[in-house]
């Protein structure tokens, strides 16, 4: 057994506890942060990357508007390469109520959610592909933001300054001594050993999971996983945000990310985090609603569905999911439940993620004594080093003006590859990650499976689905890892192969037919006729660890 | 005009194609694109679902799976189609070894050992089972070969190997680099003394060398020989992940036999629909270029291939279509039932049953087994009723199933 000593411990790898995290850094608060998966592994890493201008919940939820329009221009400021400046549009359909347009106006200027009309044929010039019929369309300050990114920078910025982030260590218990909690007991679920974490406050940050945590301190928080399905076609359908101009519903939105459009979402209750499935009758819905946006992208190419769960509390009864707030909610269980030492931060989005994180830490700050004020609203984020995802190098900079813009481009992966002439390095050529984006991803310490590299790099994520980088890299991983400290206790490259075409298998499932399928039945021929994975022996007896309350996956 | 037309460029259409030409049809080989060839390994894998040998396999599934596209066409088509092949083969300077009688399990690019009924002949010292150290040896240029991955799978099974990688020679040096690239400057003596003398140095125990299977496209034997020579040692090929150079030259050596026969290819032309009555189809259209064009048929060798080759299609309506005659397809009712969970599932996944039925005139057949076109026969993936990947049997399927179509459209089967 270990045991670690910290002042403030955050339970709860995604935006927020990274946020949090970067956060108490900078108040020069110590403190550590535990994931039972890998960072972004749960709602933050499947969401459609959405950064709200707000105009989604003008009408509705006004307060949460307020909030997304605020933070909208600070993660501008503090992490422009975390986020491509897509704008947005909402417009009216054929299908929507053309009353609610004048209200979404007046409520957006209500609100602070930045607004403008363009005409129908102008939004029609911007995006061609959508419904020629709309009546009105609005644009707004809605983008894409890249939530794997994000929150690695935010963790590696902590890091810096001294934080400690230990992924696949899952809580096991917290300590409760009479009414206070000084810390948590943890697996560590690669070497199986249990660790004992002491902190004199503790952070429950841990969204969808939150009651979950709770109830080990004997505490209940009322939070309902809200699960949202969306799905990914295999271009960019639309280079714009396009919303429905309606109250908000299912199968509304397409969002712009990287190489793919999304389309989303869905909202159906379930009672555990940790169990839904991706039904029929929701892939059915969202392509059919998605038709009013998109004529005709139901015979576009699906690539895959995937569900995350929205961290949703429930204060009071509330009619159906979609009227329980977007906003956030910060508990402090010392006054509302007689137990100091722990609070928890409930419900929100990824847009207020710093926010949810600098009121907690406004809070923990007081109880500690600390009265450093709250940075992070100017301070920005490091880009992270070596990474594939992050800005260009400064190589592309130069040789692109285009690339002289402080956001995300889409395009900077071509640039790179083309300033550094390094087509012949390509292991995944779909999303264009090179050998050196690979290789600095393996040496590092965090990735457990090909499926974090995939979360690192966006390998395997394009049309093929893996069909080809899953054998390349994991024999790279081979290369580079058998053999050395890193390699104890890990699965052996060939199971890693395994266990990631089932992952990817998971998610294109739901919309398999068409093109898709065929690549599909390409894969097959090269993984089990080309390849024959399934005839090596040794696959059949490993296990993957991947959180481990989720899937213990038997790779056969 | 060529009134004989095959639809498909894999190796059942090629198969076909060659069947005919040889009778005197002149055939017009008709395709979208490349087929299958290009994309797999080269070997003519019959059965490798279990240990069984393949005679052993063919025998029971023809009598326990009447659907089975070896149990419509017979063993006898399939040894008559493996004769055939051997012959072409041999005649190209590209001989192709094995039979039925057992398998010869080849290590493959992940260091795992894929059985195989047949194999050209630059495969053969890769066999396991003739004992000998390995030494698995490739270039860093190229993607597709880890030897470290494929010589620690192999040790990890007992099989002595060891894998280093080669210095590229700068003369050699390119931007990027294909298994075609590869194969290129195989073909180039100087490239392959090169290589040879490297090998010898890296040679220790070794007494064979597995090169990815990119060993020239003019001459393997040659470039087989001269590497042998210069390393001391066996040298055999390992198949790599697509673009296949084994899979290309067999695809040239049939295009040179079938346009020797009076055959001709057209790739690049999609045949879109036929139209036919009392049983005969007598129209086709094919389009290439934004241009159709309509061939009058006498008879039709349907070989587009399964999901894989696009022949079989399916849609978010979970409707299963033929693509090029529009014939009726037996695949699952239920989109629900098509996958299993798993995606390395031992029994596969059911919508890659799907296909054509046909009687044992390879003609097909509709919902209540009646034939719809009596001068068309349906060979390759294209034919439902068995998931071949899975049996690994799709090579050796294609093979017979196409050979057989052609000799039956040629009226030489009664």
């Amino acid at each position: 057994m270990r045991t670690l000593t910290t002042d403030v411990l955050v339970i709860g790898g995604g935006a927020t506890g990274a946020g949090a995290l970067r956060d108490l850094t900078l108040r020069g608060i110590r403190c550590a942060l535990v994931e039972k998966g890998d960072l972004t592994h749960g709602t933050t890493g499947r969401y459609h990357g959405l950064l709200h201008s707000g105009g989604r919940y003008v009408v509705k939820d006004p307060q949460s508007a307020e909030e997304c329009a605020r933070e909208n221009e600070i993660l501008r400021k503090i992490m422009p390469h975390c986020i491509e400046d897509t704008g947005g549009l909402f417009v009216v359909t054929p299908a929507d109520d053309e009353s609610y347009a004048d209200r979404f106006v007046a409520a957006c200027r209500r609100t602070g959610v930045w607004v403008e009309e363009i005409p129908v044929r102008e939004a029609l010039r911007r995006e061609p592909l959508l419904n020629p019929r709309i009546r009105r369309a609005f644009a707004v300050r809605d983008g894409a933001a890249d939530s794997f990114l994000a929150t690695h920078a935010n963790a590696d910025d902590a890091r810096r300054y001294g934080a400690q982030v230990l992924t696949y260590h899952r809580v096991v218990g917290l300590e409760r001594v009479g009414d206070r909690i000084i810390g948590a007991v943890c697996e560590d679920l690669r070497s199986g050993e249990t660790v004992r974490i002491h902190a004199s406050f503790t952070i429950n940050a841990t969204g969808a999971w939150a009651g979950k945590i709770a109830a080990m301190a004997g505490l209940h928080i009322s939070v309902v996983p809200g699960k949202g399905t969306m799905i990914a076609m295999n271009h960019r359908i639309v280079n714009t945000v396009v919303n429905r101009c309606k109250m908000p519903a299912d199968g509304d939105i397409i969002v712009p990310i990287h190489t793919v459009a999304v389309l989303g979402t869905t909202d159906i209750a379930v009672p555990d985090p940790d169990v839904y499935d991706i039904t029929p009758e929701e892939v059915r819905l969202i392509l059919e609603e998605g038709e009013c946006l998109v004529p005709g992208v139901s015979r576009m190419r699906a690539l895959r569905a995937w569900a995350g769960v929205r961290p949703l509390y429930r204060e009071q009864d509330a009619g159906s999911d979609r009227d329980i707030p977007r906003t956030y909610k910060l508990l402090d269980h010392e006054t509302r439940d007689g137990v100091a030492g722990i609070v928890s931060i409930v419900g929100g989005k990824w847009t207020t993620y710093r926010l949810m994180a600098e009121h907690t830490v406004d809070l923990v700050a007081q109880r500690l004594g600390v009265t450093t004020p709250c940075r992070t609203a100017d301070l920005p984020v490091e880009p992270l080093h070596d990474s594939a995802a992050s800005a260009p190098r400064s190589s592309a900079r130069t040789q692109f003006a285009i690339l002289a813009s402080p956001f995300y481009m889409l395009g900077h992966r071509l640039a790179e590859v083309e300033a550094d002439d390094s087509y012949g390095d390509l292991i995944c050529e779909c999303e264009l990650v090179t050998r050196a984006h690979l290789e600095a991803a393996i040496r590092s310490d965090g990735t457990a499976n090909l499926d974090d590299l995939r979360r690192d790099t966006r390998l395997g994520m394009g049309p093929c689905q893996g069909g080809f980088c899953t054998y390349r890299a994991a024999a790279i991983w081979h290369e580079l890892r058998n053999g050395t400290a890193q390699a104890a206790g890990a699965p052996p490259a060939t199971a890693l192969i395994g266990h990631f075409l089932q992952e990817r298998w998971k998610g294109v499932t739901p919309t398999l037919w068409g093109d898709q399928l065929r690549q599909e039945r390409l894969n097959e021929l090269n993984y089990l006729e080309t390849l024959a994975i399934d005839r090596l022996p040794a696959t059949g007896r490993d296990t993957i660890v991947q959180g481990r309350d989720y899937v213990i996956e038997e790779v056969v | 005009m060529r009134t004989t037309i095959v639809i498909g460029a894999g190796l059942s259409g090629l198969m076909g194609a060659l069947a005919l030409a040889e009778a005197g049809l002149r055939p017009l080989l008709l395709a979208k694109g490349q087929g299958a060839t290009h994309w797999t390994a080269g070997t003519i894998d019959v059965w490798g679902a279990d240990e069984r040998s393949p005679r052993e396999a063919l025998q029971t599934i023809i009598t326990s799976r009447p659907g089975h596209p070896y149990a419509l066409i017979g063993v006898h088509a399939v040894e008559e189609a493996i004769t055939r092949f051997r012959a072409l083969t041999e005649a190209a300077r590209y001989p192709y070894v094995g039979g039925l009688e057992r398998n010869v399990l080849l290590p493959t690019a992940a260091g795992a050992l894929r059985p195989a009924a047949l194999l050209p002949v630059t495969m053969a010292a890769g066999d396991v089972r003739l004992g000998g150290e390995m030494l698995i040896a490739g270039f860093r240029e190229l993607r597709d070969f880890y030897p470290p991955f494929i010589a620690a799978n192999l040790a990890a099974q007992g099989i002595a190997a060891r894998g280093v990688y080669l210095t590229m020679p700068p003369a050699f040096r390119r931007r990027e680099y294909t298994t075609v690239t590869f194969a290129r400057m195989f073909d180039d003596p100087a490239f392959r003394s090169e290589i040879g003398r490297q090998l010898r140095a890296q040679r220790g125990n070794a007494t064979r060398i597995g090169l990815p299977a990119v060993l020239g496209l003019r001459d393997p034997l040659e470039v087989v020989a001269h590497m042998q020579n210069e390393s001391g040692a066996q040298v055999f090929e390992i198949p790599t992940l697509p673009p296949s150079v084994p899979g290309i030259r067999l695809f040239t050596l049939f295009q040179q036999a079938i346009e020797r026969a009076g055959g001709r290819l057209q790739i690049g032309s999609e045949v879109i629909r036929g139209e036919g009555q009392d049983r005969r189809l007598t129209t086709i259209w094919s389009e290439a270029a934004a241009r159709q064009q309509e061939h009058r048929v006498e008879r039709v060798l349907l070989a587009t291939g399964g999901i894989a080759g696009g022949g079989i299609r399916t849609d978010h309506a979970g409707i299963v279509r033929e693509t090029a005659l529009d014939l009726p397809v037996r695949a699952p009712a239920n989109r629900a039932d098509w996958f299993a969970p798993r995606f390395l599932d031992p029994h596969g996944h059911a919508i890659y049953t799907a296909g054509v039925a046909t009687d044992a005139h390879l003609r097909p057949l509709g919902a209540a087994d009646e034939v719809i076109y009596d001068n068309v026969a349906v060979a390759g993936a294209a034919l439902g009723g068995a998931d071949t990947v899975r049996e690994r049997s799709r090579s050796g399927v294609s093979l017979a199933t196409g050979w057989a179509a052609g000799r039956i459209l040629a009226g030489l089967v009664s």
